[in-house]
């Protein structure tokens, strides 16, 4: 299979001065889900700007659809789709509107235009607004609608950045079997930059964690979950007590224990039937327990792992940020022209 | 390309008809100028009838009264009041991402460009005819209004809307390329008001030919406005020919170069605001 995606070395610094993202390397295979994984400020939207041609790279090379994107910026753009993180919707055009104007930009058919539409307002769950300005949508709604102008014109490859932000279940899930048929009916390749650690996990074939502008971790979800060692029991006791940690790792069949905020984290592959052991080397020990909890590998402590924290505080101005910004903004507007 | 500049046309203009307050707001100066200014401002009344009407018409450039010299001013200044909402609409689409949006698709930035261009010279028309209808229903009401003392040909009709969407079209360049440069709505307006009122002002719309200096003179000759505005007054008044150097074609080409210079600047201001960011 040949790669949808190639990007050798890509690095943006913006102004002269944030790096946010740094020789980043990595291959798509054509027809594969591609998860994107890291906490706000990673520099994930950073990636697909580059990959979709919007914003120049300050270094590397990348091929998307056997198109040189740096080169060829406008040829690109007719094979891709793409989900913006934050919201893009026209609000002065309705529903249908808008994706009239995309089926037309992006030179669908004009015999399927009408057919597509309908079909896509329908799974979206969004035909009964179809004829309403998107400025009176929901945020759910124009989720839903952003979603359908990403998709309309079936692309040979998907950016989808955070694509499933603000989306109640059945959004997601409707959402997610449109893509899964336009892969198996069209080969499409999809690369997605997500929080949602379980939505990866269900979607994605592979995956990479960026964290600081750098690739820290990649493989398929499994391969992941398996680095981490197998199940993770955090044993938390009563009061801080440092002999803690030589008890448990003395206790037969754990693989590591680490502390964090004075618990202890032990890892092991059963980690089920290794409790009554832990609980009792405990007793033996002395040492009066407040808890004991056990967590399957899952992508949140793949995550946690790699970069050492769930979702990072960061004094920079994230696209999530900028995105509830112009969010509120476009209220602020919104209500002044009403 | 020609089904991309098509469907952002019509987004284009199915957003302006959408937002009233922005036709509104550019009817609102040259209505004020026509019912208060154009009301009280009647020269022709100076000197109590002891002042001979050809020095008036001479002054007017063959226009019966300064209100009807002043009202076709005011039709050609539409095109300036209404384009700049074209300019505006670039900065929220880029602020609200529908710039972004579009940039992201096969669409060219000569489409994108194109469009609004396209949309920004028809949009005045109706306008403009809107101003110049009022003008007229004024003297019917019984105050100062517009005297069509000429009867408009077919060919000087055509050469009217031309006029108009030229103007247009040369505004529409000069608002989009503030537009495309700008990121700020505040900025945005501010130089949108650092443009309008000095063109205006340098232009034949308001003042009566006869009383302008001759070095005023001068400069109000290659103002834009006053090439369309003299398309307008040669067509509508009886022998004002006499009172102009050239024909209305001439004019029209000078305003045509001057459409044409600002569309080129535009264009290469567009291109760089469209081109992936370095
Ligand atoms: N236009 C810009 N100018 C300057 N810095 C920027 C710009 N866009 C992004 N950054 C910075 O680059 C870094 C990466 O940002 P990016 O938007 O790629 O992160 P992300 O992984 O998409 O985050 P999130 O999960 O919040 O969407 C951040 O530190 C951000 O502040
Ligand atoms: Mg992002």
């Amino acid at each position: 299979m040949p790669d949808a995606i190639s990007a050798q070395g890509i690095s943006k610094t913006y102004n002269g001065k944030v790096r946010a993202v740094e020789n980043v390397s990595f291959n798509v295979e054509a027809g594969v889900a591609y998860g994107f994984l890291g906490p706000n400020g990673a520099g994930k939207t950073t990636t697909v700007a580059m990959l979709t041609a919007q914003i120049a790279p300050t270094a590397g090379h990348a091929v998307v659809d056997g198109i040189d994107v740096f080169a060829n910026p406008q040829d690109i753009k007719r094979r891709i789709g793409l989900v913006f993180q934050e919201s893009t919707a026209d609000s002065d055009l309705t529903g249908r509107e808008n994706l009239e104007l995309a089926a037309a930009l992006f030179g669908v058919p004009r015999k399927e235009v009408t057919s597509r539409i309908d079909s896509l307002l329908d799974r979206m769950q969004i035909g009964d607004a179809a004829e309403r300005l998107a400025k009176t949508y929901s945020g759910g709604m124009r989720r839903r609608l952003e979603l359908a102008v990403g998709i309309i014109h079936s692309p040979r490859v998907l950016f989808l950045d955070e694509p499933t932000l603000g989306l109640d279940p059945q959004g997601r899930a409707g959402f997610w079997r449109y893509v899964e048929e336009l892969r198996k009916d069209h080969g499409m390749t999809v690369f997605l930059t997500t929080h949602y650690l379980e939505e990866a996990d269900g979607i994605c074939e592979r995956l990479a964690i960026i964290d600081h502008g750098h690739i820290v971790a990649t493989g398929t979800p499994s391969e992941l979950k398996d680095r981490l060692g197998g199940d993770v029991v955090t044993v938390r006791p009563i009061k801080p007590d440092p002999t803690l940690e030589g008890v448990l790792k003395g206790v037969p069949g754990v693989t590591s224990v680490a502390v964090q905020d004075g618990s202890f984290r032990v890892k092991a592959p059963h980690g089920e039937e290794l409790i009554p052991a832990l609980v009792a080397a405990c007793e033996r020990a002395g040492v009066g327990l407040a808890g004991v909890s056990l967590k399957r590998p899952s992508l949140d402590e793949v995550f946690l792992e790699f970069t050492g924290r769930e979702y990072r505080e960061d004094d920079s101005v994230s696209a999530t940020d900028r995105a509830v910004r112009v969010g509120q903004v476009q209220q602020a507007f919104g209500r002044a022209r009403r | 390309m020609i089904r991309e500049t098509v469907a952002l046309t019509r987004r284009e203009l199915l957003r302006i008809t959408r937002n009233p307050q922005a036709i509104v707001t550019s009817l609102l100066l040259p209505i004020l100028y026509l019912v208060l200014f154009g009301q009280a401002f009647n020269l022709e009344n100076l000197g109590s009838g002891k002042i001979p009407q050809a020095y008036f018409l001479s002054a007017f450039r063959g226009a019966p009264s300064y209100f009807s010299y002043f009202s076709a001013g005011m039709t050609g200044f539409v095109a300036v009041t209404a384009t700049l909402f074209i300019g505006a609409n670039v900065i929220f689409d880029r602020l609200f991402g529908v710039l972004k949006r579009t940039s992201a698709t096969p669409a060219t930035p000569t489409a994108i460009f194109g469009s609004r261009l396209i949309a920004g010279s028809i949009q005045p028309i109706g306008l403009a005819f809107l101003v110049l209808g009022l003008s007229i229903l004024l003297g019917h009401l019984g105050l100062s209004g517009l005297d069509i003392t000429a009867s408009v040909t077919a060919v000087g009709a055509v050469e009217i809307l031309l006029a108009i969407v030229i103007l247009s079209a040369m505004f529409a360049s000069l608002f989009l390329a503030v537009g495309f440069s700008l990121e700020q709505p505040q900025t945005y307006f501010a130089a949108v008001n650092a443009i309008n009122l000095p063109v205006l002002l340098t232009s034949a719309a308001l003042y009566p030919w006869g009383t302008m200096p001759p070095w005023f003179q001068n400069v109000a000759s290659v103002n834009p406005i006053t090439l369309a505005v003299n398309v307008l007054r040669e067509n509508m008044f009886a022998g004002a020919t006499a009172y102009y150097p050239y024909g209305p074609s001439i004019y029209l080409l000078g305003l045509f170069a001057w459409a044409l210079a600002m569309f080129v600047v535009a264009t290469l201001l567009a291109r760089r605001a469209l081109a992936p960011k370095r």
